[in-house]
């Protein structure tokens, strides 16, 4: 009896616990990887069919710098990353570094986030945190490495190039697309205040690298005395003057706005990356 | 992932033509079918892919779908799945080809074929590879000689295998193609004269530039030594679809990093891999 509710149950899981099983393996498979655990929904037993996956993944900290450096290579070469790494800054400062990963499995595209910690700080990541382990290695952990902070604290305040830019805008939409069909309004709300940000900050990157103005501030008097610069604001505006709480047309209609300022702003990177944001378009068409 | 420089417009190269279109009609219901009817596919041929690329066999001599393993077989027969594609039957019934194997094949998101020659391991007798792509998209491509072609849907297209090739499918979604493999004669003459042109469906790759390929080896260096040898192969392998590369380049990139590493017995593992996949053995 148990079998055969065993065989049902497998069949009815969510299709995210096969590519968790996949990430596990493919994560595991280094010895510099000391433990994995999952945070979020999954921990909490709240996963959805649109659940992210969601890693603390605990590097010794003499390679934390080196795993870092490959995480890109890995999430594509083991994963199929369509997209490189968001360096995430929703998620909160945790003594690591948060990367978001849109991932293609079984017809669909999943987020899978990465938040990697050097071990000897595991344990204050876990102290603030829900977390389940789904791999321990054996074996003693290493000694704390002064380099670490170094690597997080420059990364974290390395300012964004126009291809971060463009991902992140990718990453928000297939968020912003998971908040409207769960109908979480209020998420879906900052979210779009978060991707609205992202275009003015892919402007800001691509057509005033240099500049020293905070936030909003100043944008028609750096960006807007070029044609270019105007036509991206002017785009930028009709961004901020559509819906507060979107819906999925909404959502279609601001990615196709914050790519059209892409292909202004940033043409050779939306070019890099085309073949990339067909996949996307298709996967949020059917998600 | 890194940004590299833009390919540029090309003429196809003589191993690939576009033939005849496919009437519009008659493509909605091979795609139609492609996508419902085809079940339990076949990872085959596991060294040449990182595996996502999967079979079933149409036409082939024991009539068993599941039998994939491509041999010579002058008088093949029908599987049941090619019975449960009554649109399928109909293109190869027009087509009219001396065929020797026909078999559906799908590429997943993340799938490569990787660099290699077909036709290595059976007689010697004239044959060509036809096909008829049902289910494409953009990140869909083949690489032969430094050229990327896009096997555009709504027609027939040609390939000959015997040059090294591969075929990846990066983003997604699948990719499924009708991969007929057939004898020569009359029909597949007439079939091969009917070339065609397409736009926009060839770019040649860039030439590497020394330092992209030192970062390139780099990364994969890395990769291996945190352990991670499939990423660390995968992603110099990958490179044959990104650069206009010699032949058996990426695998010559994989040895030299295998022997920096002081790692002999994969360096001649993928020594030897590379006169497999090349038929150079």
């Amino acid at each position: 009896m148990s079998t055969l509710l065993d065989t049902v149950a497998a069949a009815n899981l969510p299709r995210q616990f096969g590519l968790l099983e996949k990430s596990v393996e493919a994560l595991s498979h280094s010895s510099a990887v000391q433990s994995l655990h999952v945070r979020g929904s999954l921990a909490a037993g709240t996963a959805d069919r649109l659940s992210d996956l969601d890693f603390v993944v605990a590097v010794h900290d003499p390679s934390f710098a080196s795993f870092v450096r490959v995480a890109d290579a890995l999430m594509t070469a083991e994963l199929g990353a369509i997209l490189p790494g968001w360096r995430d800054t929703i998620v909160a400062r945790m003594g690591g570094l948060g990367y978001v990963y849109l991932v293609a499995y079984s017809g669909k595209l999943y987020q899978v986030d990465l938040y990697i910690v050097p071990v000897s700080r595991l344990e204050t990541v876990l102290a603030r945190t829900t977390a389940m382990p789904v791999y321990l290695a054996e074996g003693q952990a290493s000694r704390p490495h002064s380099h670490v902070d170094w690597i997080i604290n420059s990364t974290l305040e390395r300012p964004y190039s126009p291809d971060e830019l463009l991902v992140e805008i990718l990453v928000l939409g297939h968020m912003i697309r998971k908040r409207i069909t769960r109908g979480q309004r209020f998420i879906a709300y900052a979210e779009m205040f978060a991707l609205h940000a992202a275009v003015k900050n892919m402007i800001k990157a691509s057509l005033a690298p240099g500049s020293s103005f905070y936030g909003w501030y100043q944008l028609p008097e750096e960006i807007g005395t070029t044609p270019i610069g105007r036509q991206c604001l002017a785009d930028l505006d009709r961004l901020l003057t559509g819906n507060a709480v979107p819906t999925g047309e909404d959502l279609t209609a601001a990615l196709t706005t914050a790519l059209t300022v892409a292909e202004r702003a940033a043409p050779t990177v939306v070019q890099a990356l085309r073949p990339a944001i067909d996949a996307y378009w298709h996967y949020l068409e059917y998600a | 992932m890194t940004v590299t420089a833009l390919a540029t417009s090309a003429t196809l190269p003589t191993e690939v033509a576009a033939l005849r279109p496919i009437d519009s009609g008659l493509m909605e219901r091979l795609r139609h079918e492609a996508l419902t009817v085809p079940s339990d596919w076949v990872v085959e041929y596991g060294d040449y892919q990182n595996g996502g690329w999967h079979t079933l066999s149409l036409l082939n001599d024991t009539g068993d779908a599941q039998d994939v393993t491509i041999r010579d077989c002058p008088n093949p027969i029908a599987t049941s799945l090619l019975t449960d594609m009554p649109g399928v039957r109909d293109l190869l019934a027009e087509l009219g080809l001396r065929c020797m194997w026909a078999r559906l094949a799908r590429l997943g998101a993340g799938a490569f074929l990787w660099e290699h020659r077909d036709y290595g391991e059976l007689a010697d007798a004239e044959r060509h590879r036809v096909h008829v792509p049902l289910v494409t998209n953009s990140s869909a491509y083949l690489i032969l000689g430094g050229t990327k072609v896009h096997m555009s849907d709504g027609r027939v297209w040609r390939l000959t295998p015997t040059s090294p090739h591969g075929v990846c499918n990066r983003f997604g979604p699948d990719r499924i193609h009708l991969i007929i493999d057939c004898y020569a004669d009359a029909a597949f003459d007439a079939l091969n004269a009917s070339v065609d042109t397409v736009a926009d469906a060839v770019t040649m790759l860039p030439a590497p530039d020394v330092q992209e390929l030192e970062e390139h080896v780099a990364t994969a260096t890395g990769l291996a030594e945190l352990g991670y040898d499939g990423a660390a192969e995968t992603t110099l392998l990958e490179l044959f679809y990104r650069y206009a590369l010699a032949e058996g380049q990426v695998y010559d990139l994989i040895t030299a990093m295998y022997t920096a590493l002081h790692r002999a017995e994969d360096a001649e593992r993928w020594r030897v891999k590379k006169a497999t996949m090349l038929g150079h053995s």
